[in-house]
């Protein structure tokens, strides 16, 4: 298996020393794998040890998806995972961005009840 | 079985591969969000889908019926003919984003709080409670497909997908995790749901340890590790079918289940030892679990606070 498609299933897996050990080997952090998204896309929205790792190794926040224009924020946010909301804004994701049905991170916050998340996210 | 609309589900990653078929991460278009696709390739003939098959996706969906909170939601069943030969099954689950995995190594570094540990163990042992009392076994309960939403909800996943595969198993050979195995699966003795329980007993002490209880490389090494905290059983509990020997093993006695799980209260280590039970037939029921004083304690104290 080629290595973007390692590094993206190793990010979905949540497995931080794998996507690690497929940095140092040399895998693209903002490769594309066969389906054409990026490890920060698709990797597992509740890893923040995962989330934390692509970003220091200049993960682009602000892919959106080709097919609904959800960005890796709007995901983390409509999953509720705070730490990770958090890692994406520092590192440069805009909150202000519209996935294709118009709708901004923190709209997905709140219409699934991640209150924390949304109050993060207003306060920006 | 419905034809798969493949529009709606656009995979963005495979997730899992074996000897089964592949799992991917996927977006449901429509909703926006992830679900995992299984998909199992199931040979056919002139009368269609093999009877089995059909009967384990029915199981499936009835229990999706009770909308249990602790286990994942079935969202979706279909099937794609492939040829003459095969047919693809694709099940679409709903997915969480964060595994047990996951969430113990982003625990701080002193660890769960015991009320923590509690609270997750009541959910994972009323979602067994609810697969077993509709017979269907996990067989493979590991932090991996056990998942945790945002807000702290556990949910089963991969449960009842066991006989669907063992059904249609190719030949490739998959690298399997045996830490969280029961004694009676690694003397390839019969078994049935005591199975779940010897796994949650192994991810119980887990939460305390964060790190696995038995880490054994082939299966006598994960037996040899299991005796070395049990005790080696006595001779009339060795099951008669088996082909490895009780004396293949030293003659060790029990040590304190607290040498390895020192955080564990009384109560928890006294339900430890009957989830850690060598003989399925005497280890406790999930049920029972359920109802033994380690989660009674709490409840008396919300009691009191209300």
């Amino acid at each position: 298996m080629p290595l973007q498609e390692q590094l993206t299933s190793a990010a979905a897996r949540g497995e931080a020393a794998g996507v690690e050990e497929l940095l140092r080997a040399g895998a693209q952090v903002n490769g594309v794998n066969r389906f054409g998204r990026t490890a920060l896309q698709v990797m597992m929205m509740g890893s923040s040890p995962v989330a934390r790792l692509l970003l220091a190794h200049g993960a682009d926040p602000n892919v959106a998806d080709g097919r609904t224009g959800a960005s890796p924020l709007h995901d983390a946010a409509r999953a509720g995972f705070l730490d990770t909301v958090r890692l994406l804004v520092e590192a440069g994701a805009d909150p202000e961005a519209r996935d294709g049905a118009r709708s901004l991170p923190v709209d997905l916050a709140k219409r699934n009840g991640h209150a924390e998340v949304a109050a993060f996210l207003e306060a920006l | 079985m419905a034809h798969c609309t493949s529009m709606q589900y656009e995979p963005v990653a495979e997730i899992g591969g074996g000897a089964y078929g592949t799992v991917y991460k996927a977006r449901d278009t429509e909703s926006g969000k992830f679900v995992a696709l299984k998909n199992v390739r199931v040979p056919t003939d002139q009368d269609g889908l093999p009877v089995s098959t059909v009967r384990e996706v029915a199981l499936l969906k009835r229990l999706d019926q009770f909308d249990h909170p602790n286990v994942v939601r079935l969202m979706d069943v279909c099937a794609t003919k492939r040829s003459d030969q095969e047919t693809k099954v694709t099940l679409v689950f709903e997915h969480v984003d964060q595994d047990l995995k996951t969430y113990l190594d982003k625990a701080p570094a002193a660890g769960l709080s015991p009320d923590r540990v509690k609270d997750l163990m009541r959910q994972l042992l009323s979602g067994i409670t609810f697969l077993h009392s509709n017979r269907v076994m996990h067989r493979d309960l590991k932090p991996e497909n056990i998942l945790v939403t945002s807000g702290g909800q556990v949910k089963l996943a991969d449960f009842g997908l066991a006989r669907i595969y063992s059904c249609h198993m190719a030949l490739t050979p998959v690298v399997v995790t045996l830490w969280y195995r029961p004694p009676e699966v690694l003397l390839q003795s019969s078994y049935a749901t005591p199975v779940d329980i010897w796994s949650t007993g192994c991810i119980f002490a887990e939460m305390f340890r964060r790190k696995p209880l038995f880490r054994g490389d082939s299966e006598m090494d994960q037996l040899g590790k299991i005796f070395e905290v049990i005790g080696l059983p006595p001779e009339e509990e060795w099951p008669t079918d088996v082909t490895v020997s009780r004396k293949n093993f030293p003659p060790l006695s029990a040590r304190p289940i607290t040498d390895f799980v020192p955080d564990i209260n009384e109560q928890g280590a006294q339900l430890l030892l009957k989830m850690l039970t060598f003989d399925p037939l005497k280890r406790i029921s999930a049920l029972n679990a359920l109802e033994h004083p380690y989660f009674q304690e709490e409840e008396a104290l919300i009691q009191t606070n209300s």
